[in-house]
């Protein structure tokens, strides 16, 4: 066994090979936090006054907090006068096409897989890409603008769209809803904005590229969806950043905000620089996502899947507020080396007939420790409330950690709640029987974690899907059974 | 929180009065130990819903209320006719009445000579440095309030001792009453089986009425290699009683520990379990709570694979009425380098009213590869096609759910090989059905 | 005893029973086969009550009463009998505390006194040795852990305790070796009376080698598409299902 042991190792221990720099004039300021940094953060991104006010808040109750500590993670802790809390590639003017936009950018894009202009041609996917922190173009936006949508960097919406950013941006994660999101509310630089309205099916799927570049820059993005009612829409969110010594921290807010009878599935990849092998390096990722399904018969559905990152600390959540709404989480989490992931999902049903799925998948290797934490919480408003969750953890040699941490509250006795798990390694039965049918080893053990992942890409975007199935380092050639 | 230290500082107080009335004064050893629990108990406190393992059970309220230790009131004579119905039929009897151990209401007849049963204030006499080998070793490592405390309060307890090979022939059964009000005790219990021997031991305890008091209780548990113990644990208090109650196990190679307990009685109860598992050590974990009012049951496991090739299997059921509140906390860890573990935990829970409340936390912490561990938890109502099932014949809906309730708790008792005792849970069981109109004799 | 007329059932919008008559008098034996998909477990669920069904249009009347509104135990209680395909396990519920459950709720029913513990052991104790079972399976949970032929003579054990008017048989005879399906059959036989109909479902004819109907009816697609003696049955065996669609 050891020998295959090793075999899977290697093929989990893929290099990363999205790291590299970009090398950019780029507009950066000094480390350090204070309200006057503040002021001036805002200053630069041309804010309304109520703006500044909503970050001072934001930042004076930070002051106040501390960072949590229950996560099954270890790590220094984080100097946050130490981080530069804006950076911005120098551009002289805005740009207005793709044409603009630096072509060395535009090749870091396609070192990435996602060329821009390629996607606008081809694939019909709207992306709004942020470098570092200024979000630098955006494509499709006539065409989504046809429908109605606005999809754009949340910087042009404070300014252009006021009274939608006032109403929805901080009703679903307040400023003090955590340490991380305090400091996110505080210093937000960009991420994205979308608003669908009624009755609306977006026409595409709609994109963001994050990338951290900068060195020693905190990225905070800030996203904000909102589906009006009766509408739809799928958003993809892919993250990368080049290899650095230094760790670096993220820590974003995403919004969702789902109205009667509307849909938001929201797809993330992350495959940020995990550190090297010896556990140097590496992106903190500190991310408070959560839907807040308002409406009746709403549905959200996240789909996750990380395998980037020194520390993962994640939850996407959702509130099924409105009767019958539904959540969705299928995560597939991959730790190797030294890598950490804290994460899971908080099912809150509040309405009636509301009903939750939650289907987690981890695989740990390395040294690494890989956790699921998921709340599940039924009110007593809940009638008929239904959860079904899932997780599977799989351990790939024996220096590794893989956890469980479900937490079910129930106050309703006409809910049905039900909670499965199980730990165990790849089966040493499953991987003689695919070599005795002619299999490879390194065929056995893709067929086996692809098939041990399944559920989960097949909530993917089918783009999306090739992707994270290659950065599981395992092709999926022939079919999965 | 002014009020808590407040409250603290008078348990302080109380300690000076009792301290020297406590057994094994001339012991060095354990006035050193009991000085230790004083000192983690008076800068630690009973735990409050600040630490993450307590975040669903307050006892701060109660332990305002300042018991006193039985030991500073006089004792209340207990006339054996009045114990008839707490014994067990077929079963050695060692009884505690608030706080002593009782021997004229005891019954150990036909004991083996070579078996070791006795009150803990006398195996402190007879043989301190049997109980000095076991005492503290088993609950060494574990770090909360009421283990401080009942290191340093314990007046009385139950020292079992069965040597190598011998297999007793009928169980033996801990009976512990509170009969006054107001007042706290802690026993300390310790129980050993030797290398290749079997024994059952039923701890019970009970109370009068309504009164309201404190038990605290703790149970190291020793089963060496290739000894098979079976406990049994029965909660029937006095239905304002907080009862919080530990059992620490050790277990060797190749032994096996089967658990088993009924919560049926006090206000707030808490049972810890904790267990270590040898090498291809075998445990068994199972339990059941049954709550109406506004009875509050928490469970708390922690099962330790520190060992290759153990095997652990718990299933906790919990049935809550009323305002009842029930929590299960179950942790499976299994440690760096214990290779072929095989666990499974699980906890299903009926709810059946609008005001009762479960909030379960199964966990897994797992450091080695090699291993195949699951849990499952389940909230939520009768199956509809056993219901409907039943329905077929001829039953009605609220009856076959009343059935099927009574047969979710049912299956628990199945699980109990010693049938005296099975015959007593049950009757305890359908004292909790009144509606079923469920006989015995059809069971 | 069973009238059925022009029975439609719906599960959601799709049609299962689309138009379905049947008249079994007393003491009459009758069969109904199918193809899989045919709607003959629909038929059995419909009869016995359970939830999920939308009755759309016709009528079952059981000797002349609806049996529409009838709640699942009372159709019990009036003496339709359901032998299930699929008999559910119940642990923590003794075979004997349901079967006088069940005994006690039909007496009542019929304005009966409830019978007492010793006629009832030895009622159970007598019906119990028709069907060459243990007495030990009495005290076990309901079928938690019988094997597929335990559970269908458990079954037929609750039959011949409940003594009901009118028996459906829903596949009594899938997951069956040929010893459990003669033991099964004997003890269905020893329950036919002039007083008691019986209705068998099934897919094969094997039963029906072992007790023997007065009628066969052929269920293809919702409808009852044929409908003979015995010899029905000897033909589908031969000709499979197929041959139905040519007769047609």
């Amino acid at each position: 066994m050891t020998s295959s042991t090793k075999e899977i190792e290697q093929l989990i221990g893929k290099e990363y090979d999205k790291g590299f720099v970009t090398n950019l004039e780029a507009d950066t300021f000094l480390p350090g936090l204070n309200e006057e940094v503040i002021a001036a953060l805002s200053a630069k991104k041309n804010e309304p006054p109520f703006m500044l006010e909503w970050r001072l808040k934001a930042y004076r109750h930070w002051l106040t907090m501390t960072p949590p500590e229950w996560a099954f993670v270890n790590f220094k802790p984080i100097d946050y006068q130490q981080i530069s809390y804006y950076s911005a590639p120098k551009q002289s003017e805005k740009l207005k096409s793709l044409d603009e936009v630096d072509p060395e950018l535009l090749d870091t894009y396609k070192k990435l897989g996602i060329p821009l202009e390629e996607q606008e041609r081809l694939s019909g996917v709207a992306v709004d890409a942020v470098f570092d922190s200024v979000s630098v173009a955006t494509t499709f936006k006539g065409k989504l603008k046809e429908v109605g949508v606005i999809f754009c960097p949340i910087s042009e919406a404070i300014q252009e769209y006021p009274e939608l950013v006032k109403q929805y941006l901080g009703s679903v994660v307040p400023q003090e809803d955590n340490f991380y999101a305090a400091l996110n509310s505080a210093v937000f630089t960009d991420g994205s904005f979308v608003y669908i309205p009624k009755g609306v099916r977006c026409p595409m799927e709609l994109s963001t590229y994050f990338r951290i570049n900068a060195a020693n820059t905190g990225q905070f993005e800030r996203t904000l969806i909102i589906a009006d009612e009766s509408s739809h829409v799928s958003y993809l969110e892919g993250c990368t950043a080049p290899m650095r010594d230094e760790n670096q921290l993220h820590a974003a807010v995403v919004e969702l905000v789902i109205l009667d009878n509307a849909q938001i599935k929201y797809s993330t990849v992350q495959n940020w620089y995990p550190g090297d092998k010896d556990g140097k390096g590496g992106i903190y990722n500190f991310v408070t996502k959560r839907a807040d399904c308002r409406g009746v018969n709403s549905k959200v559905s996240w789909t996750q899947v990380e395998t980037g990152s020194a520390i993962t600390w994640k939850y996407p959540s959702c509130v099924l507020t409105g009767d019958n709404s539904v959540g969705e989480f299928y995560s597939v989490a991959l730790t190797n080396n030294y890598q950490q992931a804290d994460t899971g999902t908080k099912m809150i049903h509040v309405g009636k007939n509301t009903r939750s799925t939650i289907i987690s998948k981890g695989i740990s290797a390395g040294k690494a420790q890989n956790s699921y934490r998921g709340l599940v919480k039924v009110l007593k408003s809940a009638e008929n409330a239904r959860n079904y969750t899932q997780c599977d953890s799989l351990l790939v040699g024996d220096q590794c950690g893989a956890h469980t941490f479900p937490y079910i509250e129930v106050k309703q006795p006409s809910a049905n709640v039900e909670h499965e798990a199980t730990t165990s390694k790849i089966s040493e039965d499953q991987l003689f029987f695919c070599q005795q049918r002619g299999l490879s080893p390194e065929d056995a053990v893709s067929l086996i974690v692809n098939g041990f992942c399944k559920e989960v890409f097949k909530e993917l975007p089918m783009e999306f899907a090739v992707e994270a199935q290659a950065l599981l380092g395992i092709s999926l050639e022939g079919s999965v059974g | 929180m002014a009020s808590a230290v407040s409250s603290l500082e008078k348990y302080l107080e109380e300690y000076d009065e009792i301290k020297s009335t406590l057994p094994g004064q001339g012991l060095d050893w354990l006035v050193q130990l009991r000085q230790q629990g004083l000192d983690q108990f008076s800068t630690q406190g009973f735990p409050t819903t600040r630490d993450e393992d307590w975040r669903y059970t307050n006892v701060t309220p109660f332990i305002k209320k300042s018991f006193q230790s039985v030991l500073a009131k006089p004792s209340t004579t207990v006339l054996p006719e009045q114990m008839d119905h707490y014994y067990v039929p077929d079963c050695w009897q060692v009884v505690i009445v608030d706080g002593h151990f009782s021997n004229t209401l005891s019954k150990l007849d036909g004991l083996p000579e070579e078996v070791v049963v006795m009150a803990l204030s006398d195996a402190l006499i007879k043989c301190p440095d049997k109980v000095k080998s076991y005492l503290g070793q088993a609950v060494e490592n574990e770090d909360h309030g009421f283990i401080h405390y009942n290191t340093a309060w314990f007046s009385e307890g139950l020292f079992v001792w069965i040597p190598q090979q011998v297999k007793m022939k009928q169980p033996l059964q801990l009976v512990h009453v509170v009969t006054q009000e107001n007042v706290a005790t802690a026993t300390r219990n310790l129980i050993v089986a030797e290398a290749g021997a079997e024994g059952v031991v039923i701890e019970s305890y009970f109370g009068s009425q309504a009164q309201a008091y404190l038990t605290s209780s703790i149970s190291e548990v020793f089963v060496a290699e290739n000894a098979h113990l079976t406990l049994y644990k029965l909660q029937n208090e006095a239905s304002k009683a907080l009862h919080c109650s530990g059992v620490y196990s050790q277990q060797e190679k190749h032994s096996t520990f089967n658990y088993l307990d009924f919560s049926f009685g006090g206000l707030i109860a808490r049972n810890e379990l904790h267990v270590n598992v040898g090498f291809a050590a075998a445990c068994d974990l199972n339990g059941l709570f049954v709550g109406s009012g506004r009875q509050h049951f928490d469970n708390h496991t922690w099962i330790n694979h520190l060992q290759p090739r153990g095997s652990s299997r718990e299933l906790f059921k919990g049935i809550l009425d009323g305002r009842a509140r029930g929590v299960f906390q179950g942790c499976v860890k299994v440690f760096e380098d214990a290779q072929k573990i095989d666990s499974e935990m699980h906890n299903h829970n009926l709810l059946l009213s609008d005001n009762a409340e479960i909030d379960t936390k199964p966990q897994l912490v797992i450091y080695a590869d090699d291993v195949k561990c699951a849990h499952g938890v389940t909230v939520g109502q009768l199956d509809d096609a056993s219901v409907f099932y039943l329905q077929s014949r001829a039953v009605s809906e609220e009856e076959a759910k009343n059935m099927l309730t009574f047969a979710f708790a049912n299956e628990m008792v199945d699980q109990i090989k010693v049938s005296s005792f099975k015959s007593y849970i049950l009757a305890l069981l359908l004292q909790k059905f009144p509606q079923g109109g469920i006989e015995q004799e059809w069971l | 005893m069973l009238s059925i007329k022009d029975l439609q059932v719906k599960i959601g919008d799709k049609s299962i029973l689309k138009g379905i008559s049947l008249d079994i008098k007393p003491g009459e034996v009758h069969a109904i086969m199918g193809p899989n998909g045919s709607g003959k477990s629909t038929l059995s669920h419909v009869l016995a009550g359970k939830e999920g069904y939308t009755i759309t249009g016709g009528s079952i009347e059981i000797e002349g009463q609806d049996l529409e509104e009838m709640a699942p135990e009372i159709r019990a209680r009036e003496g339709l009998f359901l032998a299930f395909q699929y008999p559910v396990e119940i642990p923590g519920v003794s075979n004997i505390y349901l079967l006088k459950a069940a005994l006690n709720a039909v007496r009542k029913h019929q304005g009966l006194t409830e019978v007492d513990a010793l006629d009832f052991l030895a009622l159970v104790k007598e019906k119990i040795k028709l069907l060459g079972m243990d007495e030990k399976f009495l005290y076990r949970s309901v079928n938690q852990g019988f094997s597929g032929g335990e559970k269908k003579r458990n079954e037929i054990l609750q039959m011949a305790v409940m003594e009901p008017k009118m028996c459906i048989m829903d596949e009594t005879d899938s997951g069956l070796d040929i010893d459990a399906l003669q033991i099964v059959a004997a003890g269905v036989n020893s329950l036919r009376s002039e007083k008691r109909s019986f209705l068998m479902i099934t897919h094969y004819q094997r039963l029906l080698d072992y007790i023997v109907p007065d009628v066969v009816h052929v269920l293809a697609d919702g409808r009852i598409v044929k409908t003979g003696g015995p010899e029905l049955a000897l033909e589908l065996e031969q000709k499979g299902y197929g041959w139905i669609g040519q007769v047609e």
